[in-house]
This record gives structure tokens, sequence and C-alpha cells, in this order.
């Protein structure tokens, strides 16, 4: 296994209290291999990632538990010399907003280039040569001439791309991408995405993709897990998730996107509103919104069941009590 | 759908050029960015017009130009009749009582420093008329009821409530004079996918509750779909295609509408494998400079001599003049192309 | 409007758990937060304390001084600490420390008053700029510009030494004329950003008049930056009449304050250095006062920075 989360708890301590933004997080990803992560604002999915990473604001953030196995080492027992070696070399993240996470006073081919420079200790000119390698690599047009442009020269795409680039540089056995089409267009989104998914299978890295989009999710992901309150509360291969969801969180997700292809009568919508993370409900934290909440579900928080049933090969897991019922209803 | 009723609003030749200038006190024009360039649309009475395209297409320009928030440089906007153009003052402000918006961001359309019973009581501040002094309290608990929040919060601040809660304030506030046109530009795009559904649902049922009429502008095909009656895609400042939701989702003739919906993500693994995907090459020309003839061709796959000289017009194409597949597209080699995978 | 509305749309009236970061049901305004937000903040509670004692003896210092500071014995000059006059006496006999209580007087005044008047002309100016934009905001700004490139010191030798008047106002006048372009800037850069949130184009869609836009919707969203840029510029103020007074074109006798002293203390620093250390503390105690008190303030109404 490429990377193994276990147990991962983080929190927050603010002026209104502490807010536990992860609470037990276990997912692993295999090299070659595209696991996305699933869930709405506040799920927790962003900050295992940034924990994963080890970008995580310390404080006000905290790690109070649990283990990242990355190729057998625990990264959170790694001085913090040792992580950074392994952060841009063997793990590269890809954020949202490519126009924030570049500089823009250096042209693009300098930080290109820097990365050669500071982990490969290359010289100058070889790195601009491997900059240009690399803006050709990810299909940026004229990539000699234009290495010597700042970012705002380039479009929004065309800087996704570069962050591309910048996270592959150094051939990272896995990269964290996320949200990384959600602010660009239609039509470009879709050449971003196809172009992640081609490199990784070319340099069979590990992909973890963040999202909320779950159209997104089904174009490109092997596996899901998806995310509410901190927990994951299903994990599957995504054929299987998107024909009979097994936790009625993923259903209610599933049911409440319209479609292209039918004009629908009125939306499911799941009722109520994410939960407040300085106040995850007791028991299940999606009980109050779950139209098959028991009494069960108030009082005792839900372990991740193995699913069984048919599918694929792989593993299933979801955390509900009755995902025996949900899957037969689905 | 009434279609033979006179339209509430009919949109003509709209035109929006923003200067681009150059110095400071002496300002020199040294072009223009053409964000809206000719536009034509109507509005039937309980309608819904659903406006597709991507950033710089110059959909938010028009909700401006409609919300008589910037002056067109050329082209009509008529309410019932009236353009609604070239009013101010008072004409204006009467006007305004019937066309209403709905903003994007549910975190700066709400003004941070009012309760919300001022922000929804503000309409009948600026309109005395509209409701008596001594009701308005009232009615503002009565329109909070309407979009679903407990009427006891009348007293708190927008910063105490979750994006899609402060979406329904805006609504509220935008329903506070009794519109009869609600102009929407990406009302949902700002929320969590559990949220948005519930305020489709609810602009949904508020549109039968009042008879309003929507413009729906969105970058999201799957939501237009969902809430139109008929939809217009826009690129780079013209409408490209125009028709039922029908046609255009299941019988497109644009190249640009091919693209568009078979680049949307579809949450269904299995289309994976099964779909037709046209990838566009490049990125949107820039709305300063935008390519001669069709505007598309710079990135069309039929592009043609022709389309460089010859600006296609918004018509119904010849090869099917007729039948309920019929609707206008402004490509000279329009086409229909099944790109939608079933059961996506 | 009697509407039976689907279960899913009317759940969030429900008692779930409210949003992150939405405290209990009571209304909480974004000026009780940042009231809240300083009062916990001992930076804002050690430096309003020394401002509110200033402030005090500046209305009445006969509350800690019992003396007169104009009533000098010249046969006790540069005399050291004694009973009953415990900072000692200047090279004039007058007691120090009733002089230096009675100077809070003088730098308060100059303070509050040059602050007020630079923050009402450059917040008007420049927050008219800001909203209207146009050849306004250019003449403004170029305006403005003008009289950034006057130097403060020179500025004030030239303009105040033409002045006879011995009350404060020519001094107050004087940095009120230098201090509003700052402001200016201040209040319309923010009343751009202001203007630009959604909110305002939504009270212009509803039909709004300027006045309104202006006055409900800008103005309140705009005015945290002025407040925290002008307690800082009170402190400087400060500091500025004290560098004025001592340079002879600011307060003049028999007007009591520390820059005036502080002049006359320097030259015997080496014989009565205690002349120049009370004085000199106090103004420095002030200035830094004000300092802290604008800093405390910005990190209550803007938590971005933090």
């Amino acid at each position: 296994m490429l990377l193994d989360v276990r147990d991962l708890h983080v929190e927050f301590r603010t002026r209104d209290g502490v807010a536990k933004a992860v609470n037990g997080v276990t997912y692993s990803v295999d090299a070659g291999e595209t696991l996305a992560v699933l869930g709405e604002s506040g799920s927790g999915k962003s900050v295992t990632a940034q924990a994963i990473m080890g970008i995580l604001d310390i404080p006000p953030g905290r790690i109070t538990g649990g283990e990242i196995l990355f190729q057998g080492r625990d990264l959170l027992q790694l001085k913090e010399d040792e992580r950074r070696k392994v952060r841009g070399a063997e793990m590269a993240m890809i954020f949202q907003d490519a126009l924030s996470s570049l500089n823009p006073v250096l042209s693009v081919g300098d930080q290109l280039g820097e990365m050669f420079i500071v982990h490969r200790g290359m010289s100058r000119k070889d790195a601009r040569a491997k900059a240009v390698e690399l803006m050709d690599r990810v299909r940026i047009p004229a990539a000699k001439e234009r290495v010597g442009q700042y970012p705002h020269q380039f479009s929004g795409g065309m800087r996704q791309r570069i962050m591309i680039a910048m996270a592959l540089a150094l051939e990272p056995a896995l990269i964290i991408a996320d949200e990384p089409t959600t602010a660009l267009d239609v039509t470009v989104q879709a050449q971003v995405m196809d172009l992640l998914a081609e490199l990784q299978q070319e340099y069979h890295m590990g992909l973890i993709l963040i999202t909320h989009d779950l159209g997104v999710v089904a174009d490109v992901a092997d596996r899901i897990a998806v995310m509410y309150a901190g927990r994951i509360v299903e994990t599957a291969p995504v054929h299987d998730i998107y024909k009979a969801p097994a936790h009625p969180y993923t259903r209610g997700l599933l049911d409440s996107i319209p479609r292209l292809d039918q004009k629908g009568q009125e939306l499911y919508a799941i009722k109520g509103l994410p939960p407040n993370l300085m106040a995850i409900p007791p028991g299940c934290a999606f009980h109050p919104r779950c139209p098959r909440a028991q009494d069960i579900c108030r009082t005792d928080e839900p372990p991740l069941f193995r699913v069984e049933g048919p599918g694929e090969d792989g593993e299933r897991r979801s955390a509900c009590h009755f995902w025996r019922e949900t899957l037969r209803d689905a | 759908m009434p279609e033979q009723a006179e339209p509430i609003l009919e949109v003509r030749g709209l035109v929006k050029h923003f200067p681009l200038t150059r110095g400071i006190v002496f300002k020199k024009k040294i072009g223009a960015v053409k964000a809206v360039d000719g536009v034509d649309f109507d509005l039937g009475s309980g309608e819904t017009l659903g406006i597709v395209g991507e950033s710089g297409c110059g959909k938010s320009t028009v909700a401006k130009l409609l919300m008589n928030l910037e002056r067109p440089t050329e082209g009509v906007i008529r309410y019932k009749g009236e353009d609604i153009t070239r009013l101010s003052g008072r004409a204006l402000k009467a006007v305004r009582r019937n066309i209403q918006m709905v903003f994007q961001d549910p975190y700066t359309s709400l003004n941070p420093r009012m309760t919300v019973g001022d922000i929804i009581g503000e309409p009948y501040e600026i309109h005395p008329e509209a409701a008596p002094k001594g009701d308005r309290r009232r009615r503002v608990q009565e329109l909070l009821d309407v979009v679903g929040l407990n009427p006891e919060y009348i007293n708190r601040y927008p910063h105490q409530f979750s994006g899609g809660q402060r979406q329904r304030i805006g609504i509220a506030r935008g329903l506070a004079l009794r519109p009869e046109i609600i102009v929407a530009d990406e009302p949902v795009s700002a929320l969590d996918v559990s949220v948005q559904a519930q305020v489709v649902n609810l602009l949904d049922r508020l549109q039968s509750e009042f008879h309003l009429s929507y413009v729906f502008i969105a970058h999201d095909l799957s939501i237009v779909r969902h809430i139109s009656d008929r939809v217009g895609v826009m690129y780079l400042g013209r409408i490209v295609e125009t028709g039922t939701d029908e046609q255009i989702y299941e019988h497109p003739t644009h190249p640009y509408t091919q693209a568009l919906l078979s680049a949307a993500p579809v949450p269904d693994p299995d289309a994976r494998e099964q779909r037709e995907r046209i990838l566009l090459a490049g990125d949107v020309p820039s709305p300063a400079n935008p390519p001669s003839g069709c505007r598309f061709r710079t990135r069309c796959w039929k592009a043609q001599r022709r389309c460089e000289v010859e600006v296609p017009l918004l018509a119904v194409p010849e090869s099917f003049a007729d039948g309920p597949r019929a609707h206008p597209s402004a490509c000279h080699f329009a086409e229909e192309r099944h790109v939608v995978p079933d059961g996506a | 409007m009697d509407l039976a509305m689907s279960e899913a749309e009317t759940l969030e009236k429900a008692p779930g758990g409210p949003p992150l970061g939405t405290g209990p049901g009571k209304p909480r305004s974004l000026w009780s937060d940042a009231w809240y937000q300083l009062r916990r903040n001992p930076i804002f509670l050690v430096s309003g304390l020394l401002i509110l004692f200033l402030v005090v003896i500046s209305l009445w210092p006969g509350l800690i001084a019992t003396g007169n500071p104009l009533e000098c014995h010249l046969a006790k000059a540069q005399e050291g600490s004694q009973p009953g006059h415990p900072f000692g006496y200047d090279s004039q006999g007058c007691d120090v420390y009733t002089r230096t209580v009675y100077g809070a007087r003088a730098s308060i005044t100059v303070g509050v008053c040059a602050t007020l008047g630079a923050a009402l002309l450059g917040s008007l100016l420049g927050g008219l700029a800001g909203f209207f934009g146009g050849w306004w905001d250019a003449l403004l700004s170029r305006v403005a510009d003008i009289f950034f490139g006057i130097p403060v010191i020179l500025g004030g030798l030239v303009l105040l030494s033409v002045v006879t008047s011995s009350t404060v106002w020519p001094v107050v006048g004087f940095i009120v004329l230098l201090g509003w372009p700052q402001i200016s800037r201040i209040a319309r850069g923010s009343v751009i950003t202001a203007k630009q949130n959604d909110y305002v184009q939504a009270a212009r869609a509803l039909g709004a008049g300027n006045g309104r836009m202006l006055l409900r919707h800008v103005a309140p969203n705009a005015v945290a930056p002025v407040i925290v840029v002008a307690t800082i510029a009170l402190g400087t103020y400060i500091a500025l009449e004290a560098t004025l007074s001592f340079l002879g074109v600011g307060l003049r006798p028999p007007t009591v304050s520390w820059g005036i002293d502080i002049a006359n203390a320097a030259q015997s620093i080496r014989n009565a250095p205690h002349m120049l250390l009370w004085p000199a503390g106090a103004l420095s105690i002030t200035v830094l006062a004000f300092i802290m008190l604008g800093d405390a303030v910005r990190d209550a109404l803007d938590p971005k920075l933090r």
C-alpha cells in the first residue's frame, strides 16, 4: 500500500471552542490508483489532505491521533526536515486556485526550475530545460517561448496545467489534488481532468482527488471515500457506489443532483444543514438529517461495517447501522 | 408555457461595451471589451429562461443590464412593451418593483451590519407605498416563513447563518415587493450539493406560488435544464443557440452547445466509456478582441473559410425548418448531434 | 401566505446543529463581536485604561496636582526631587510634576481635535471620491498627492512661524491640513472595496438612491479602517505637536506643553536630566498608548489581519 491513513484525528482550537474537523479517518491509496474523497464544505476532506502533506496550520490545528503511513513510514513521527524531503519529491499537491498558488513575481520557468535546483541540485540552465520539457508534457503550446512568462499571462486552464507540471516535476509517488478543476470552466475542466488522469497512468502514481462534484468523481475515480463531519461514511469501488449506495448520505447526495438527460420533477433534498463541528451530534453524526434514523443511531456511533453483496472486486464499507436496508432499497 | 401570450420581457439587439482606457486624469479610449454584443430573447409570463455559458461569455452582464445596474451601449429591453433602458428617476424606481434579482454570492450580497429584518424590510423603506409602516414587521416575518426560515430569526445578523440560509434571505428580499420577474445570477453555484437542491426546490415552489418569471443564469447545465422551460447558450457575448430544454439538450445543433454538453461531468461511472466527448482546443478568446465572423471558429472543428468572414445569424437552420426539433442556432453548418448519454 | 412546505425545505428551522461558527440564538452584530474581542484583549485594556487616565487628568488636572504650573521660584531652579515635589524643579524653578500633569491637556487637546478634524475632512473627501469616482476622484487624488509632498517639519517651521496666537488652534489647523490626505486615501480605498459588494448592487436594484446606499450600506462597512488609522494617527499627532513646540513654532508659553518643557530641559540635559525625563516619558507613554489602542482596534475590527 502506498499510503495508509489510520484513525486520523485533527482539531482546531478557536475562540468559540474546539472544532473537531477530522474524527478518525481511515483510507488508503495504492500506486496507480485514483481515490476520490467526496464531501461538502466542512466535511474534513481538505484538512485530511493537509495533514497528509504536512501543511496543516499548527496552531490553530492539532493532530490528536492516528498515523499516516507512507511507503511504510509513519509521517507523523518524522522530523520536520525529513518531512520536507518527502514533500514535493515523494508527494505533491495541486490546489484549486492556481493563480494564488503561483508566485506572481517569478516566471513560470523559474518556479518550475526551482524544484530541480532545490531538490536535485541542477544548474540553472539544466533546470530551465527541464521546465520546458515539463510544460511540453502538460501540453502547454509554445512551451519554449512561454517559459519566461509570468503566471498572470496564462489563462486559468493553462495555469492549472502549470500547477500540474510543478506537482509532477520530481515524479512523486502520490499526488493530492484538492478541487483541481472547480475554478475552471466546463470545457477547460474536461481538458485538465483528462490530462491529469493520463499522466497518472503514465507515471503510475497514486492520486487522491478531493472534490464535491459527483460528476468529476464518476469520470475518473477508481474508488470513492465519502466524508461527513470528519469521518468516512462510505467507501467503495466507484461503480458500486453509483449503482447502489450503502449509506443514506451518499444516497441523498446522488439523488439531489439534477440530471442532464431529463427534466426532473422536484429534486430530492437532504433535509437540514451540515453539522456544527463544535457540536457534532452524538451517535451517527448524520442522524438528524437521515430518513432512516432509529434510536440506535442517536446513541451508538456506527463503525465502518464491511458491506457484503454483489459488486466488483475490492472492499466496500459503510458506517450505517442500516446498510443492509439502504443497499436493498437502492 | 404561454407561448401565444405577449412576452413580459423583450430584449432586442442588446449590446454592452466597456471602454478600455489609459491615463488617469485625461482618459484615452484604446478599445472596448465587448461583453454583450447583440443579444435577443423573450421571456414569457410565468416562464423560466435559462442562460448558460462559461465565464466571460457575458451572461452576468446581461443580468446587470436587465436589472438596469448598467446602461446598455445599444438595444432595448421592453418590460410589458415599454423600453426600460432609458428610464430614470421615479419611472425607473417604479419598474424596479417588478424586476428583482437573486445574487450568486450569499456572503457578499447581504449587508453584514444589518439585521435580517432590516435587510428584508429595506425594500419597504425604499418603496413606502408597498406596505404601511405598521405592517412591515409582520410582512418580513411572513417572507422568512415563505422561504423556509424561522420568523424568530428576524433580529439576527447574516454571519449567523449558513450559505444556504443566507441565500434564502436574499430570495426573501427579492420577493418583498412582489415582483413579476426575478433575475437569478448563479443563485446556487456557491452552495453545497445537498443545500443546492433545497434552494432549487424553493425557487421552483415560489415560481408557481407567486407566478414569477425567471431569468436563470448559470454555468451548470444540469441545473439549468432542471429549472428552465427554454434555454439560451451564450458564447463571447452572443446567444449561439436557443430552444426548449429538450431541443437544446436532446437535439443540439451548434458545435459549441455540443461540446459544452459533452464535456459536462456526468454522475455515472458507466457512462465513462460509452460517451462521446468533444474536447475543445484552447481557451475562450478575449472579448476585447473577438474573432471575426463566427466567434467560436477558433475552437471549432467544423470551421471553414466562410466562418471567418460571415457572421452566422441566430436562425432556424434550413436543414430542418419544420418539426418539433426546429430551433434557432447561429452556425453555418448546424447539424444535430446527440451528445448527452442516456441514463446520464 | 399560507403555505404547505415540503418537509425538506422547512427543516432548516428544526433544532439540528447550527452551522459552523454560529452561536446560540442571540443576535450578534459585527460591532458587538468586535467589542467582545476588544474586552478580552489585554493590550486594549492596558492602553485603554492609560488613555482614560490621561483624558481625565487633562480635563481635571487638579485631581492629582494641587500646585500651579505657572507658579515658579527661580531660586529653586533645577533642584532635584524633594518632599511634595517628587519630580524636582525645572530651569525656571517651576514644579516638574505639576507641569507634566498639566502638559497632558495640551497634548490630548491637540491630538483629539486634530484627529477629529483630519478624520472628518479626510473621510468626507475620500469617501465621496471613492463612491462617485470620475473627475472629482482624480482631482482629489492629485491634491492629496501635493499635500503628501509637503515636508512636515519644514512646512510647520514656515507656516506656523508667522502665527502669533498662543492658543492650540493654529497647531491643530496645521496638523489637519497635513493629516487629511492620509485618512482620505484610506477612506477612498475602503469605500471602493465596500461599494463593490453585491449588497450595494442589491440596494440599487431595489431603487435606493445614492444617499441611502452611501449612508446605509457603504459607510458602515467602510468605516473600520478609518477608525484604526485615525487612532494610530492620534498618537503620531501628539508627537508632532511636541516636535513643533520643541522647535518653537507649536504651542507657546504660557501654554503648558511637554514639547516646550522638553525644549527647555534639553539645554541643561547634563546637569539636570530629571527635567527631561518626566515630560519625555509622559509623551512617549501617551503616544505608545494610542498606537497600541489602534493595533488592538485593528485586531478586533479586521480578524483577517491576524
